[in-house]
């Protein structure tokens, strides 16, 4: 994947996320942040003046942050500010190396977080035995039923869950060794957004992490020479 | 201005540190004129595949309640009347009516629970009451 093909398929992706959460907040009557985040999205999508579109969707976000003083969405608001934050900063960027910087770092916190989620886990026993898992069907707010509840007690499948969870996110830096790998990696990676989405409402999730994909693909094939006339490894 | 440098902060050096430990948990309850407590937010007993679907497009209620839950946890940190009024502003537009409105934040935890905060109580709907 090229440069080029990476910015504006990220272009795309966050701009289907800002449209789906916009188009949430619209419904609640909040007009002034989302109903220009709406238009603006799309005209990004569509590809109309992308470099000014992009700044003026990161200028929303901050008016949101300021809204709602913090995000309304936790992490997943976070994504995808970052994610503009990259975007604005590699179309004003004085060159190429700069802009080909700004992609990475989108693409390195974009792995950071599934291997940070892993090593945080990995260090606590709760979430060793498979508790914490428990604890989070049982008692915590986000499971989307009553009847999910009831996994809390399934607690050999929980520890399970759990270790599948910290492996994969701790190895996920490993598949920028391999393309094939990173595909295999980021398609199970969106199994696992999806399951979080069927499981605690965690959609607007699926939607900022998928929308970082792009420039991870970009950037393996970046790193590895794969990609690019003068590798960096 | 710091404020908000400081709210971005987060988004452009994030901790990633989802779930890192399974903390007390808040549900908000809410009563009107006094009445009986009343949970703000709730959660059906089941969710097909058909509606989990429609939800990974559609899902502003319960994107609502995660800021609620968001909310009850900073008022718990650091008290201040954004979230007051952000907590009585949504229950006030889920219920409807008018009255004298409380609302208390009560944390779950593996053992039980314990009401940490409870609001003064806040008039909504028609003004003047």
């Amino acid at each position: 994947m090229s440069f080029e093909a990476a910015l504006r398929m990220t272009e795309i992706l966050v701009s289907l996320a800002l449209i789906q959460r916009g188009a949430e907040h619209l419904a609640r009557g909040e007009w002034r942040i989302f109903g220009p985040q709406v238009v603006v999205a799309l005209a990004l999508m569509a590809g109309v003046w992308p470099g000014i579109a992009v700044w003026v969707l990161w200028a929303l976000g901050l008016w949101q942050l300021h809204r709602f003083q913090g995000p309304y969405n936790g992490g997943s608001d976070k994504m995808v500010l970052l994610t503009l934050t990259c975007l604005a900063i590699a179309h004003a960027a004085p060159s190429r190396l700069w802009a080909e910087m700004a992609l990475s770092y989108l693409a390195v916190q974009l792995a950071l977080s599934y291997f940070i989620s892993g090593w945080v886990k990995l260090r606590n026993p709760d979430w060793r035995s498979g508790r914490a898992l428990s604890d989070v069907f049982a008692f915590s707010a986000y499971p989307v039923s009553e009847g999910l509840r009831a996994l809390a007690g399934r607690r050999r499948l929980l520890w399970l869950c759990s270790w599948a969870v910290i492996l994969f996110e701790v190895a996920f830096p490993l598949a920028l060794t391999q393309q094939a790998a990173l595909a295999v990696a980021l398609g199970v990676a969106a199994l696992f957004h999806l399951s979080n989405a069927c499981f605690f409402g965690l959609n607007r999730f699926v939607w900022a992490w998928i929308g970082a994909y792009p420039a991870l693909l970009w950037f393996q094939l970046r790193i590895t020479g794969q990609g690019a006339e003068f590798p960096l490894l | 201005m710091l404020r908000l440098v400081l709210l971005y902060l987060p988004a452009l050096f994030p901790s990633w540190r989802f779930f890192m430990e399974v903390g007390p948990s808040p549900r908000v309850e809410y009563r009107v004129d006094g009445g009986p407590w009343r949970a703000a937010t709730g959660r059906p007993l089941r969710v097909g595949p058909g509606a989990m679907l429609r939800r990974l497009f559609w899902n502003p209620d319960w994107n609502e309640t995660l800021f609620l839950v968001s909310c009850a946890e900073r008022l718990v940190e650091e008290p201040t009347p954004h979230s007051v009024e952000e907590i009585r502003a949504r229950i006030a537009r889920r219920i409807g009516g008018a009255g004298v409105l409380e609302f208390r934040l009560v944390f779950h935890v593996r053992d039980g629970a314990s009401v940490e905060f409870q609001s003064a109580p806040l008039a909504f709907g028609a003004p003047g009451r």
